[in-house]
């Protein structure tokens, strides 16, 4: 299982309905990309990170494993507005509010990356996924989604244990070795995954498989009090952003 | 490299929704018609999408030393067709934002644009093309591949430098400074997934010819292009 999915699973919301949570983190992403970055992004970014150490109880360590994946992307596409290219200072020059938008940006980005990782550290994918076709998803397609989301574990495994093997038997040592190592890894992703969609087919098969993937999913309300105090939350950030704007800016 | 979360503005997060979501329906209509005649399919279906999944964690050593991941993208169109493709691309963007906190969810829908259309639009109709003039199979893989890879990543750039013009010479400017740090660095990648793919694909030959036949990839003979054909619509 993956960090995030695990860490999920055993997360102290995890019994909440999706939809409180969607509300909520999903709520945070939209006013961080809505609102002016500063102050509307840096409040957003402490109301998340807050919410993320403490009620959601994420383990510091593991959000920020997670966080600085899409900060890496962020630092490096920022770098770009520090510099403008062509005008009076020559090809390449310092852009004049360059600090500025880059400043801005990655407030805006790592505010709302914090809000998409609320959602997704307290609500596993094996009980949002089934939720979609009440949602409207066509069920066919939840079905195919599911399988994947399953079957990705097990290929993971299967990929991390032949690496461990061809590593074993020396398949890392050379350049060519390592190239050698990977085409096999890729080939033996794709056979083992086809493997697997037979061998599920015909154990579902024998089960009277009509098409239909059913499972069973934890029972869970959507909770008003929570929704109504999540839309009170990101309804007051709004208000306090537009509050703060003129003072701070 | 997928764009991250918040980082287009609102405006351009849902321009690019709107200009994946033909695609990906049209993708979704045709698996969900497909799944309906053949229940079996859901599964290989998954298994593919998986395959892809585990494809874009595979970590590829770069010809100038660093490291990255293969997009997948090549060898998913050539192997399960563009429209599938949309389909399990998207699935699987979507998975790797919120298991991996790879892309985003405001941004999927310009990551779905660049890797599950273009990217695999672009390498299949590479590989098509050159397969139509005898190029042999490996050739093909390999251009079809290394197309996918760069197409995906130009498009992030053109996406990018669209929602960040430069102040002195902009969308232009732009695209050459996105272009260079997200474009022109991925060309030895894209070297590289091309001969990831190559292998693969040889592999895949020696090994497992029945599923390529199955899929379309290799018509060994009348009888097999008949399977190969039933084969594909499962797939389509």
């Amino acid at each position: 299982m993956l960090p995030i999915d695990a860490a999920a699973h055993s997360s102290r919301w995890r019994r909440r309905h999706p939809v409180d949570k969607a509300v909520l983190g999903l709520g945070l992403t939209v006013l961080a990309i809505s609102l002016p970055p500063w102050p509307g992004a840096a409040l957003v970014l402490v109301t998340a990170l807050a919410l993320l150490l403490g009620p959601a109880g994420v383990p510091a360590g593991r959000l920020w494993r997670a966080y600085r994946v899409p900060l890496g992307f962020c630092v490096t596409g920022a770098l770009t507005l520090l510099v403008r290219v062509g005008g009076p200072g020559g090809l390449v020059s310092p852009a004049p509010d360059g600090p500025l938008r880059a400043g801005e940006l990655l407030l805006r980005t790592s505010a709302a990356s914090l809000g998409v990782l609320l959602f997704a550290f307290t609500t596993p994918m094996s009980d949002l996924l089934p939720r979609l076709v009440r949602a409207g998803v066509p069920a066919p397609l939840v079905d195919v989604a599911l399988v994947t989301y399953r079957m990705s574990f097990l290929l993971l495994d299967s990929v991390r244990r032949v690496h461990r093997a061809q590593a074993a038997r020396l398949g890392h040592t050379t350049r060519a070795a390592t190239w050698r190592s990977l085409g096999g890894l890729g080939a033996t992703a794709f056979v083992r995954s086809f493997d697997r969609a037979a061998r599920l087919q015909t154990g579902l098969a024998g089960r009277g498989y009509d098409g239909a993937l059913r499972v069973l999913v934890p029972e869970a309300r959507v909770s008003v009090r929570f929704t109504a105090a999540s839309g009170t939350l990101l309804a007051a950030l709004a208000a306090l952003t537009f509050v703060l704007e003129r003072p701070l800016s | 490299m997928h764009i991250a979360e918040g980082f287009l503005p609102p405006a351009h997060a849902v321009a690019w929704g709107v200009a994946s979501a033909p695609f990906v329906v049209h993708g979704a209509r045709s698996l969900i018609r497909d799944v309906r005649e053949h229940p079996e399919s859901t599964l290989l279906l998954g298994a593919s999408g998986a395959f892809t999944f585990v494809l874009s964690a595979l970590k590829l050593p770069s010809v100038t030393g660093s490291c990255s991941h293969p997009t997948g993208t090549g060898l998913g169109a050539i192997l399960f067709r563009p429209p599938v493709m949309a389909v399990l691309g998207t699935i699987t963007l979507l998975f790797q934002a919120l298991l991996l906190a790879h892309g985003g969810l405001t941004t999927l829908g310009a990551n779905v644009f660049s890797m599950a259309i273009v990217g695999p639009w672009a390498g299949y109709a590479v590989y098509r093309l050159l397969r139509r003039y005898d190029v042999p199979l490996m050739g093909a893989v390999f251009c079809g591949a290394f197309a996918a890879d760069l197409s995906t990543y130009c498009v992030t750039s053109v996406q990018l430098a669209l929602a960040f013009p430069d102040p002195g010479s902009g969308f232009l400017g732009a695209l050459g400074k996105f272009g260079s740090i997200f474009a022109v660095t991925q060309i030895p990648l894209a070297v590289s997934e091309g001969l990831l793919t190559v292998l693969v694909m040889r592999l895949l030959v020696q090994s497992s010819k029945g599923e390529l036949t199955r899929l379309g990839v290799l018509v060994t003979s009348a009888a097999g292009g008949k399977r190969a054909e039933s084969a594909e619509a499962v797939t389509r």
